[in-house]
């Protein structure tokens, strides 16, 4: 594999990254973020949807605060995984993405803009041409999805990052800087349904960091990841919970790794308002897995990981109750 | 002896002066070259020299005829890997690490579709790309080559179809990698796409395009590269059992997940030889087949071995890349260098082959086994490399460690659009291995008795013969497997655990070194040769053509010689990795190198001993039956101070002859049937093997987790207990990464989804359980020292001792490999639905109440022990042949006192309906018989 050429920029400041980005954007020119590169790369060297630019973010110190109500996106993981300064849920989270190794340069903010992953779509170049492309990378050749295939509108690859199911739950929120300014938003907005498209994130602009309500220090959470092995394996299935002990309002759960985009339960919470036994929790448990819907895309059945959703939700109230 | 005895007589070795300077003594030649620094002799080290020649080794088994040549230096001593250092400060040289001045950048062209004919190749335009230096397709040589003789069905690149995506097309040779990878796409291939096959229960049928045509031979239209049918024993056992277990078993493709991805470099060099670097396990096929493909003699071709970063049989095929690279490179003019992707690797594959294997036992109610039946389908792939055995060894592989009152067996190998499937680790032998051993657990549980107790009153002993003619020497089985059950603590854990938690037994049983030679007559040529070379200096140089992949092949070779030589290891330098220089060996496969390379070694090494001795004869007056050998000196046996150094006696031996050289070569003693196939799993010696595994079922979620081996392995005696061990450990790894979650996962297109390492699962060292390696030394008769293999046979029983403790913690037992969390979990839910239960959590382990045929087993296990304790030791000879526990004669040829036992290779008509899948291949013809030919 040989890393196809680009031109690497290298902004210090928040402010000149996104006067690069407008730059570039005025000259028609395409680009990417990069912050620690272990997705972006490896998508690269597969010669998947890459840009002529890439525009790092790993060098701006501004989006690397560290504390219980805000962590900037250039924070990398290892960080996360050993800081007591932030919440212990996200301290537990961290550490359990991809391997150590990949965690000393994975940053959260690439976390939260994984792109979304497909068993017909991260594959070599060969590899794709060989199943003549998809529509998530289709080379110009107009090619359908191999996944649910005949609509050719909507790509259904699945996100698979680990931290946001926790960030939901935790009530974070997200800020984004780009050539129109700042704006701020619950983070389960963020994302969009479509695995093309992946979040709000507009062209030019990118995360600069999450923030948390004072209130996130009285929140005790857990996080449950389903995979093969317990190293490098992307989440199969992710469900995070957290809440004020005693306040069962206060319940919040995220899910990950099932379909496009991770996803807020506060529906089903509501729904299930009195989740104070052991029934009901199977009952809540259950809910939030009827509410997703998993594609065979990923290494386990659809099937099955749409089913651990509800054992992985009911083990995750459980530790906190 | 305090001071121990100077190298050298008078004032002989290193002193050192008041003034701190050094000086030599007053030798003809410097002390250096009587081997190390240190000038006195160590004492003889009587704990590695055994008992029968009278030190403090103990023999359990008994002597063996190589005690004699015991020194005490290193045999059975923990050594590190004499080519450990090279790896571990990064200076060992690996294919791709080979530079060569003005090298250029190979590529190849793979076929995007699974199965097409290819109409023509347009090459002009990568002809014109500045940089493309040279350009080849499959007319440049259109000559086959393969693993095996009888099926050499390889190309350098293909001629008219390609079989596999992946396939190779074309290659071209730049100046750099980006020109040749953008010289790929410049390449215009026309292809008439054909309809591909990837589901081997379909290879059977007729089609229009067979894969391969075999012209007379082939079998009907179908795709059957292989089909095998043996019958062996009393079928009239089987009629009426007391316990039976029939399974149907799926097991995915796994590869050799080796680190190292394959390269090669080859040069034309200024005489106008090939020297091609490759990191092979058999550099002598590739030496033959380049030679082939090349249309040049094989004295003009050097093959060098590089360091081989793991094979595991994954490197043991000559390969189509290495053709490449020698073709580009003529053209060119400049040595080529190609090395693969990690995705690559996997269409070359030769790994496991994905199979579907149905085994039927039934046991007689004194718990004998009356009966194996095995049908093994495996799905070849696009190319027969070393397939041809394979679907020898699913089954008879299978005929020992138990006593069997019948075997039968239907075999077929068939081709698919898929990249070609091979020998790995445990070739052929390990998933039938499991289908028996969990069906062994199966008939346990319907006697009533324990498992390890059935096997127990099941085994064959030492030296006898197996049902279908393999002739068993040593056998370390029973030792192994009461070891594991103590060091696990079995009898207070089987099927007593809570659920979730569970125990499981598994056997192994596997070839030392396969008796023939593929390429040539065994009872004219050897196995091994190997030369030793003694100059002046002392040092002595081994030439060798076994290939060190990592597993210590060097270091047992440099050992055995050391030990006979009684000089240190670092006096011995193995030359390995040159053709030009190497003696012909037939590589690194089927566990040969121990027993074969060790077994030649000592016997040049014995040569040279001679030689020394009877050059200290003449210069002490002692008889060599009085002398003794030890750490660089020869002296008599009552008195150290008489003797010579190692130097003095080699120097005598020298004189008007100049350097030592000797020659020591390795054949296997005749052995074995005469039916058709009975040379297929003849070895001179078996490895045996017992694990118990402990694991943790999360009935919710179906993860599996191994938390605890106990892994006992027979490798006859551990010349080096250091890399015996790794060798285990290293096994479980492999065996447990296709028995949790490795598997080759073809999607519905046919396209293999996890050609990666992320997606191919290997298990990381959080999946690793703690291993407790037991080495059982049966001390072989025929190995050296006593050594069998130890390097693929502990792979085995890792699978079925975790399937056994799976169904141990859960009550379900699984068939269907590997046990990945939503295998398990859709097999834990069909257990619910069977029981009518909602929470998997509500699931009962199972618990055993022995039955009357406990007590009755466990008498007849104590017998035997003592039966097997008196053959080992051969204190009792008499003949023993697989069927004396039924009450036969092992005097009279079974055929004479058993009416109907069988002994056939071919099936009766009137049966042929009722056999498996793999058997429905004999409802076909072969060409010749249906009147075509061609
Ligand atoms: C073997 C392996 C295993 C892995 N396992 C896991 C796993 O278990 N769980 C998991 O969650 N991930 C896993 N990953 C993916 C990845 O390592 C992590 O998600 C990591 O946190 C990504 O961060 P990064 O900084 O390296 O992202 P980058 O590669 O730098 O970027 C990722 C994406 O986000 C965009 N981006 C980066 N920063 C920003 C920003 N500030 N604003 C807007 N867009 C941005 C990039 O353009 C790119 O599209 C694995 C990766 C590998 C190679
Ligand atoms: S979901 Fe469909 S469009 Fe998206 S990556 Fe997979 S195959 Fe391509």
């Amino acid at each position: 594999m040989l890393m196809p050429a680009f031109e690497l920029h290298k902004p210090v400041s928040i402010e000149e990254a996104v006067a690069l980005a407008r730059d570039l954007i005025d000259s028609g020119q395409e680009f990417d973020w990069v912050s620690g590169g272990t997705d972006l790369i490896p998508n690269y060297k597969w010669h998947i949807n890459t840009k002529p630019h890439v525009i790092s973010l790993a060098g701006i110190e501004e989006m690397k605060s560290l504390s219980m109500t805000e962590i900037g996106a250039g924070v990398k993981l290892s960080q996360l995984e050993v800081s007591d300064e932030i919440h212990p849920l996200l301290k537990t989270a961290a550490g359990k993405v991809a391997s150590s190794l990949i965690r000393k340069s994975a940053t959260l903010g690439g976390n939260i803009c994984l792109d979304t992953r497909c068993f017909w779509y991260n594959q070599s170049e060969d590899w794709r041409r060989s199943i003549e492309w998809c529509h998530k990378a289709d080379c110009g050749t107009g090619a359908d999805c191999r996944v649910i295939p005949n609509q050719n509108t909507l790509c259904v690859a699945t996100y698979q990052g680990d931290m946001a199911a926790s960030l939901i739950s935790l009530g974070a929120m997200i800020t984004l800087v780009g050539p129109d300014g700042i704006r701020e938003m619950p983070i389960e907005d963020f994302f969009e349904l479509d695995g093309m498209k992946k979040n709000v994130l507009q062209k030019g602009e990118f995360v600069c960091k999450v923030t948390f309500s004072e209130e996130v220090s009285k929140r005790v959470g857990a996080y449950k990841k389903l995979r093969v092995r317990e190293t490098w394996d992307f989440p199969e299935a992710g469900s995070a919970a957290s809440w004020i002990p005693g306040d069962l309002s206060s319940l919040r759960i995220g899910t990950t790794g099932i379909e496009s985009i991770p996803r807020s339960h506060c529906k089903e919470i509501e729904q299930h308002a009195n989740w104070n036994d052991e029934d009901s929790i199977f009952e809540l448990s259950q809910a939030v897995q009827k509410s997703v819907k998993a594609v065979n895309n990923t290494i386990l059945s659809p099937r099955y990981r749409k089913a651990m959703v509800s054992v992985l939700t009911r083990r995750a109230i459980e530790e906190i109750i | 002896m305090s001071g121990g005895y100077k190298q050298q007589p008078g004032s002989g070795g290193n002193t050192v002066r008041k003034d701190g300077k050094r000086v030599a003594g007053k030798l003809k030649f410097q002390p250096p070259g009587a081997g190390g620094s240190n000038p006195k002799m160590k004492e003889r080290d009587l704990d590695f020299i055994p008992e029968s020649v009278g030190g403090k080794e103990p023999q359990p088994a008994g002597s063996h005829v190589h005690d004699r040549l015991r020194t005490g230096t290193v045999v059975g001593k923990e050594v590190a890997l004499v080519d450990a250092n090279p790896k571990v400060i990064g200076k060992a040289e690996y294919g791709d690490d080979v530079r060569l001045g003005g090298e250029i950048i190979g590529k190849i062209l793979r076929s995007p579709h699974h199965y097409a004919k290819i109409k023509s190749i347009d090459t002009s335009k990568v002809e014109a790309l500045p940089g493309v230096i040279a350009v080849a397709t499959g007319a440049d040589a259109p000559k086959t080559f393969g693993v095996l003789p009888v099926t050499k069905d390889e190309h350098a690149m293909a001629i008219e179809k390609v079989r596999h995506m992946g396939d190779l097309v074309a290659c071209v040779a730049a100046v750099d990698e980006e020109t040749a990878l953008h010289a790929l796409n410049l390449f215009e291939v026309e292809y008439e796409i054909l309809d591909a096959e990837f589901d081997p229960r379909k290879g059977i049928e007729d089609v229009d395009e067979p894969i391969h045509w075999r012209g007379k031979y082939h079998v009907g239209n179908t795709n059957i590269q292989k089909r095998v049918f043996q019958e062996f024993g009393d079928r009239s056992l089987v009629e009426s059992p007391a316990a039976s277990s029939s399974r149907k078993w799926r097991f995915e493709g796994v590869h050799h997940g080796f680190t190292e991805p394959h390269a090669v470099v080859a040069e034309w060099d200024a005489t106008g030889r090939l020297q091609l670097y490759t990191p092979q396990q058999v550099p002598h096929y590739t030496h033959r087949a380049l030679s082939t493909v090349l249309d040049v003699p094989m004295h003009q071709i050097n093959v060098i071995r590089t360091f081989v970063g793991g094979g595991f049989g994954g490197k043991s095929d000559p390969f189509p890349h290495e053709m490449c690279a020698a073709i580009l490179a003529r053209k060119a003019g400049r040595p080529v260098r190609i090395t693969f992707d990690r995705e690559e690797v996997y269409w070359i594959n030769r790994g496991r082959h994905p199979s579907y294997i149905e085994v039927k036992i039934d046991a007689d109610e004194q718990g004998r086994v009356a009966g194996f039946d095995i049908d093994a389908l495996i799905d070849g792939g696009a190319f027969a490399s070393f397939g041809h055995v394979t679907s020898y060894y699913n089954g008879v592989l299978a005929t020992s460690p138990y006593e069997l009152g019948s075997f039968h067996y239907t075999g077929a190998r068939v081709w698919t659009n898929k990249p070609a499937s091979g020998a790995m680790r445990g070739h052929g032998a390990v998933n039938t291995r499991c289908a028996v051993e969990v069906g062994m657990d199966e008939i346990a549980e319907q006697l009533a008795v324990d498992p390890i107790d059935l096997r127990l009153a099941n085994l064959l002993p030492p030296h006898c013969r197996t049902i279908t003619g393999f002739r068993i020497t040593s056998n370390g089985m029973r030792e192994a497997l009461t070891k594991v059950r103590e060091g696990s603590d079995w009898d207070n854990k089987f099927r007593k655990l809570p659920l979730g938690k569970g125990i499981g037994i598994g056997c192994g049983f596997f070839i030392s070194g396969s008796g023939l030679p593929i390429h040539w007559d065994p009872n004219r040529f050897p196995h091994a040769t190997v030369h030793i070379q003694i100059d002046m200096d002392g040092g002595v140089t081994v030439h060798t053509g076994a290939a060190d992949i990592g597993q210590g092949s060097t270091t047992a070779v440099a050992q055995v010689v050391s030990e006979v030589l009684a000089l240190p290891l670092d006096m011995i330098h193995v030359r390995s990795h040159e053709s030009d220089t190497s003696p012909v060996d037939l590589g690194s496969y089927s566990s040969r190198v121990t027993f074969m390379n060790c077994n030649a070694a000592i016997r040049a090494a014995m040569e040279i001993r001679e030689q020394l001795l009877n050059a200290a004869w003449e210069m002490t007056g002692y008889h060599p039956t009085t002398l003794v050998l030890n750490d660089r000196r020869i002296y008599y046996k009552h008195d150290p101070a008489i003797g010579v150094s190692y130097l003095e006696a080699l120097h005598k031996a020298q004189e008007d002859v100049g350097a030592l050289i000797a020659r020591g070569a390795y054949r296997s003693p005749p052995m074995g049937g005469v039916h058709k196939g009975a040379a297929a799993g003849l070895a001179p010696a078996y490895s045996f093997s017992a694990y118990v595994a402990e694991v943790d079922v999360d009935v919710e979620t179906g993860i599996v987790k191994c938390t605890n081996v106990w892994a006992a392995h027979d490798c006859g005696k551990a010349l080096n207990p250091l890399s015996v061990r790794g060798q285990i450990i290293g096994s479980c790894h492999m065996g447990l990464g296709q028995v949790l979650s490795e598997k080759m996962v073809y999607g519905r297109t046919g396209h293999l989804q996890n050609a990666n390492l992320l997606q191919y699962q290997i298990p990381s060292v959080h999946e690793m359980p703690h291993v407790t390696p037991i080495i059982v030394e049966s001390s072989d008769p025929e190995g050296p020292f006593g050594a069998k293999e130890a390097g693929e046979g502990p792979l085995l029983p890792i699978l079925p001792a975790v399937v056994n403790a799976v169904y141990d913690a859960i009550g379900v037992r699984p068939n269907t490999l590997p046990l990945t969390p939503d295998q398990m979990w859709s097999d834990i839910q069909k257990k619910m639905k069977e029981l009518k239960i909602k929470d998997p959590r509500k699931l009962e382990s199972p618990r055993l109440e022995h039955g009357n045929l406990q007590p009755v087993l466990e008498q007849r296990a104590e017998e035997h022990r003592i039966r097997d304790g008196k053959r080992q030791r051969t204190e009792d000879t008499s003949a023993y042949v697989n069927g004396a526990l039924f009450g036969f004669d092992p005097n009279i040829p079974m055929e004479d006192q058993v009416e109907g036992w069988r002994s056939a290779t071919e099936p009766e008509p009137e049966k042929l309906a009722e056999l498996g899948i793999a058997g429905k291949a004999w409802l076909k013809q072969e060409q010749r018989k249906m009147g075509g030919d061609n």
